[in-house]
């Protein structure tokens, strides 16, 4: 895949000699850099509007994180949730799926920003794990970026890795669609870091997720990282329904499970796409020629759109049948999705977030 | 025209936009059904949502599927009232959009009607068969009639048409295509 190199970066005064920016200098030497007083950072943001979300894409800021790092995933209300915390780095990502979220959960806060402050996180992330010794954390860094793709320019994520790998209670998940694993190869994870793919078939990575890596390079990265000492997830998803799916995804779970080992890896998760009104609309303009919008979807109570329950269930299940065969005991678990639907899945229902988040611990 | 009646009847701007930008034989399909029905802006923008993507699914003409001899023989019904007119062919166009889910809708229901229970009884699933969820309602005003309504119940949830829907709303019609 080609990897990012942005037309501009544009550096908020006070950030330019954080490590993060120091990475992206050395990274992307013939890429003008401006700085800029803190006030004026998204000054062009009114002037860019219209197709903002997509030429957003194009600028990298730099810029300090004044929130928070460490939370609780939101998950989605009703849903049997997997306990899981998300630290973000980042906000939005150089890739362009058709059905991302962020087009509608950053519409107004588009701008491709990675954060400079890598050691508030670090120290905010260790105020809570050194606090909750018993309590063992998922963390993820992929729910408003990708958790690998910037990795070339800007290094954030070899910096957080030493530190993950020395806590007892935690496991830290990059999940990504990129192939940009270069720079993690040399590092000892010491089993607390899972490198996970989200996949696809061919075909849909052709028609909707542009500018991510193909499948034969998530695979072919996937197999360095697990030769590297790394565990590895899957999450299939977002399944998309479309004439010959089955055949595809048979393919593409068959295509896994040749080129790694299955008995290291992780967890495998399934989820179907999954969208709201105003996301269909921003979908409809931004990319009206997809087929996304045409599956069988339907309301959810929890105000999303997938598509119809029986319809899906039935998805889950042939996907489910195919992994078994080429992996009889590896860990699936449902994304975002009711008790209902995992029991017509698996035959049983996580009592709550905890079991289904202890049920990821143990094996690790 | 439709600018004309998208302003007499004060649509938002976005959704005349959103009409004009259909091809004209599409867009003049659709204002001949919203002035015979005076159809309102929600119920316009549901038909839209419908007719665009299940013309883009299946390849076909927005005009070509409100064309179709299920809705116009219903546009044509003289026993029909507006009202009428327009929740049957919203249904016809939503059965259009929804091929799959309306079959396995009227599957389901055909099954609870094979069950044949007493007016007293109401089945029903949730819009969109999400939940998975067979809904059971019904009333007594006396212990024998609670009694009567039970023994009904559990003479019909061993029937094979109640099976065959909780196999419809588990999503278990393909089984064997998986094998």
């Amino acid at each position: 895949m080609e990897h990012f190199k942005p037309e501009e970066v544009i550096v908020e005064r006070g950030s330019e000699e954080s490590s993060i920016c120091r990475n992206i200098c050395r990274a992307l030497p013939e890429v003008p850099f401006r700085i800029v007083e803190p006030g004026d950072l998204f000054h062009d943001r009114a002037a860019a509007a219209g197709e903002r979300f997509g030429t957003a894409k194009r600028k990298l800021y730099v810029a300090k994180h004044r929130g928070d790092f460490f939370k609780k995933c939101p998950g989605s209300e009703g849903q049997v949730c997997c306990n899981y915390f998300v630290i973000n780095f980042a906000s939005n990502c150089p890739m362009d799926c058709s059905y991302c979220y962020l087009q509608d959960y950053l519409a107004d806060n588009a701008e491709l920003k990675v954060f400079s402050n890598v050691d508030d996180l670090i120290a905010e992330a260790d105020r809570t794990l050194s606090k909750h010794r018993g309590v063992f954390f998922r963390v993820g860094t992929g729910e408003i970026t990708d958790s690998l793709a910037l990795e070339p320019c800007t290094g954030i994520v070899r910096e957080l890795i030493p530190y993950f790998a020395e806590q007892p209670n935690v496991l830290l998940e990059l999940k990504t669609k990129s192939d940009c694993v270069d720079s993690l190869l040399d590092l000892d994870s010491k089993g607390r870091v899972v490198v996970a793919w989200s996949m696809n078939p061919q075909p849909v990575i052709d028609a909707d997720e542009h500018g991510t890596a193909t499948l034969r390079e998530r695979l072919s990265a996937a197999r360095r990282c697990q030769e590297a000492g790394y565990r590895l997830g899957f999450h299939f998803d977002p399944m998309i329904e479309y004439p010959g799916w089955e055949s595809d995804y048979r393919a593409m779970i068959e295509e896994t499970f040749a080129t790694i080992d299955w008995h290291r890896l992780a967890w495998v998760s399934l989820g179907v796409l999954r969208d709201t009104p105003a996301l269909k609309r921003t979908m409809r303009a931004r990319f009206p020629k997809t087929q996304l919008l045409t599956g069988e979807q339907v309301f959810c109570p929890d105000g999303k759109l997938r598509y119809f329950q029986p319809l899906r269930v039935d998805m889950y299940r042939k996907m489910t049948s195919w992994i078994r065969r080429n992996a009889p005991t590896v860990k699936i678990y449902l994304c975002m999705e009711t008790r209902e639907v995992w029991q017509q899945v698996f035959g049983y229902a996580p009592a709550c977030e905890k079991e289904l988040g202890n049920q990821m611990a143990p094996s690790l | 025209m439709i600018r004309e009646h998208a302003q007499a009847k004060g649509f938002h701007p976005q959704t005349l936009e959103r009409w004009l930008s259909w091809e004209t034989s599409a867009r003049d399909a659709l204002l001949s059904l919203a002035l015979d029905l005076k159809i309102s802006e929600n119920h316009l923008r549901d038909l839209m949502d419908w007719l665009e993507e299940a013309a883009l699914r299946d390849g076909a003409a927005i005009e070509a599927l409100l064309a179709r001899q299920s809705i116009d023989d219903i546009k044509t019904d003289p026993r029909l009232g507006r009202a009428d007119k327009l929740k049957r062919i919203k249904e016809q166009v939503r059965r259009l959009r929804f091929p799959r889910l309306a079959q396995t809708e009227d599957e389901i229901r055909q099954n609870i009607q094979a069950l044949k229970l007493q007016p007293a009884i109401r089945l029903s699933v949730a819009p969109g068969l999400e939940g998975g969820r067979l809904q059971v309602e019904f009333s007594a005003a006396t212990s024998e009639e609670l009694a009567n309504l039970s023994a009904q119940l559990n003479q019909a949830a061993a029937k094979a048409e109640a099976g065959e829907i909780f196999r419809l709303l588990a999503g278990r019609e393909s089984d064997e295509k998986t094998k």
